[in-house]
């Protein structure tokens, strides 16, 4: 993803570096924005580490592989900056036991998507570890696959695929007693 | 593609409900290999109860993006949008020539070196012309600031212009503006308006009511620290350049042979100078320095700052005024 890609006299030809850039890099500002506020869980930071991205990304942009996933790019950028800025960055913390263990134990428990509220869908994802929330983002949200999520975590792509199964996992927990309060959730039968 | 245990165990035989769901994540993630999407696919035309599941889980996945995507506070504030491309762009067009040196093949790196003497020759000139001003401006007694004036009404400015406040103007555009380098972060208008000075309060609203002179818009409105100097900071943007309109309280920086503040009238007089290759316009008020600074031509920044000019001396006099 990082490769230095040679550019050659055609590419420069009739485009400038910023035309590039917009063309490339400015459709996913939106998408950026989400996952620096959800990141920073604050406005003005999420507005700083947005454009510290996008200038990091702008100066380094001649090393961006033409035909590869460029929001995958920029996330990885911004997920470096996150973790500059914040030194002991909370994603790169370890996975406590405890948190690991609540994971494992948790039962499948089948919700009702239909009846739930953007709010209520929001709020539970609040409630699951940040770890895992963040893995979920990417993936469910942002559209990342296994593998650009791990390289622009810097988490190895196992962490990464049994992290987001626990998210959701998780996730549907916390919305498990909304989903039996409205009937749903039994278990079918092993086939 | 994502190869695990369970996809081994599913060879040759029938997938079972428990089976699936331990890779349910992936399937869903289109993260499966071809072998094994066959086996989900397989087992999922057989069991309702995992077809529900499936269907549950994707459900949520996209509730989840559409809940994320919906928030309000996870949507970019337009201004902030509009300031950032400002910057991106202002950023990308002034580090273009280090762009193309270090980007270009070697023919066309011979043709760069020609275009840089001669840019460079063309500076020299600029410097021997702008010194010689300087110099005669020096001579004249009017100091070693003032480098042109506003063509209005020649012969008649009150000695309104203070070198190091505007230094600092243009400090302040270049940090704050297109870099965004400040040391310390811009608070609102009205924040800074209870604090320090009254005039910012609705200093914005005065500014931008109405129609904004053709051509010119609206990026953002804070108020922001450079070397010291508070500043109500307005960016706009014209011809595609960003500018900075800044007004900062002058009250203990009046000039100590000026024999009273300058009048309503008075302070609609503009002087234009350059500092560090950017055009500044002022105006100043009983108590307040008014700066327009851009990096257009000096013309047209003069040309702006008149247009701007009445309802920023108009609404600042009438505050200063109780």
């Amino acid at each position: 993803m990082f490769r230095e890609a040679p550019v050659t006299e055609s590419q420069l030809e009739g485009t400038t570096h910023w035309e590039r850039f917009e063309s490339e890099a400015m459709p996913h500002v939106a998408s950026l924005f989400r996952i620096a506020r959800w990141l920073t869980r604050n406005q003005t930071e999420a507005e700083d580490l947005l454009q510290e991205t996008l200038l990091e990304a702008l100066r380094s942009f001649h090393r961006f592989t033409q035909g590869t996933n460029c929001r995958a790019w920029l996330v990885s950028i911004m997920y470096h900056h996150q973790s500059k800025n914040r030194r002991a960055a909370i994603h790169l913390h370890l996975v406590s036991d405890a948190e690991e263990r609540i994971a494992e134990t948790i039962a499948f428990e089948e919700p009702a998507p239909q009846n739930l509220t953007d709010e209520e869908v929001l709020s539970a994802l609040r409630r699951i570890p940040r770890t895992f929330q963040e893995v979920v983002v990417l993936a469910d949200v942002e559209g990342l696959t296994y593998k650009e999520i791990a390289a622009a975590t810097q988490i190895p792509m196992g962490t990464v695929m049994s992290r987001i199964s626990r998210g959701r996992k998780l996730l549907r927990s916390e919305l498990a007693a909304y989903a039996r309060a409205h009937g749903f959730g039994e278990q079918h039968r092993e086939g | 593609m994502i190869s695990r245990g369970t996809e081994g165990k599913s060879k040759g035989m029938k997938m079972r409900c428990h089976q699936f769901r331990e890779i349910a994540d992936s399937y869903v993630g289109n993260e499966l290999n071809a072998e094994t999407t066959h086996a989900v696919n397989s087992h999922l035309t057989n069991c309702t109860g995992c077809c529900r599941e499936l269907s549950a889980r994707r459900e949520l996945s996209a509730r989840l993006r559409d809940a994320l995507i919906n928030a309000p506070e996870n949507r970019m504030r337009p201004e902030f949008t509009n300031i950032l491309r400002a910057r991106l762009r202002d950023y990308a067009q002034s580090n273009s020539t280090a762009s193309v040196v270090a980007l270009s093949s070697k023919s066309s790196s011979a043709k760069f070196r020609r275009a840089a003497s001669a840019a460079l020759a063309a500076c020299l000139l600029l410097a021997l012309v702008i010194g010689a001003a300087v110099l005669r401006e020096w001579n004249t007694g009017r100091g070693p600031v003032a480098v042109s004036s506003d063509a209005s009404k020649p012969g008649q400015l009150p000695n309104l212009f203070n070198a190091s406040l505007a230094k600092s103007a243009v400090g302040d555009h270049r940090h704050c503006a297109i870099h965004f380098r400040l040391s310390e972060k811009p608070i609102d208008l009205e924040e800074a308006g209870r604090k320090h000075d009254p005039s910012d309060v609705n200093l914005s609203r005065a500014i931008l009511s109405g129609d904004l002179p053709t051509g010119v818009e609206f990026l953002a409105a804070h108020s922001c620290i450079f070397e010291s100097r508070r500043f109500a900071h307005i960016v706009l943007r014209y011809q595609g350049r960003l500018v900075s309109l800044l007004i900062t309280d002058n009250e203990g920086n009046m000039r100590t042979n000026q024999p009273s503040p300058p009048t309503v009238e008075q302070a609609t007089f503009i002087q234009c100078s350059q500092f560090d290759g950017y055009p500044v316009s002022c105006l100043q008020t009983a108590r307040h320095a008014i700066f327009v600074v851009s990096d257009l031509s000096e013309g047209a920044n003069l040309a702006l700052a008149r247009a701007l000019a009445p309802r920023a001396v108009m609404y600042v006099t009438h505050i200063e005024q109780g």
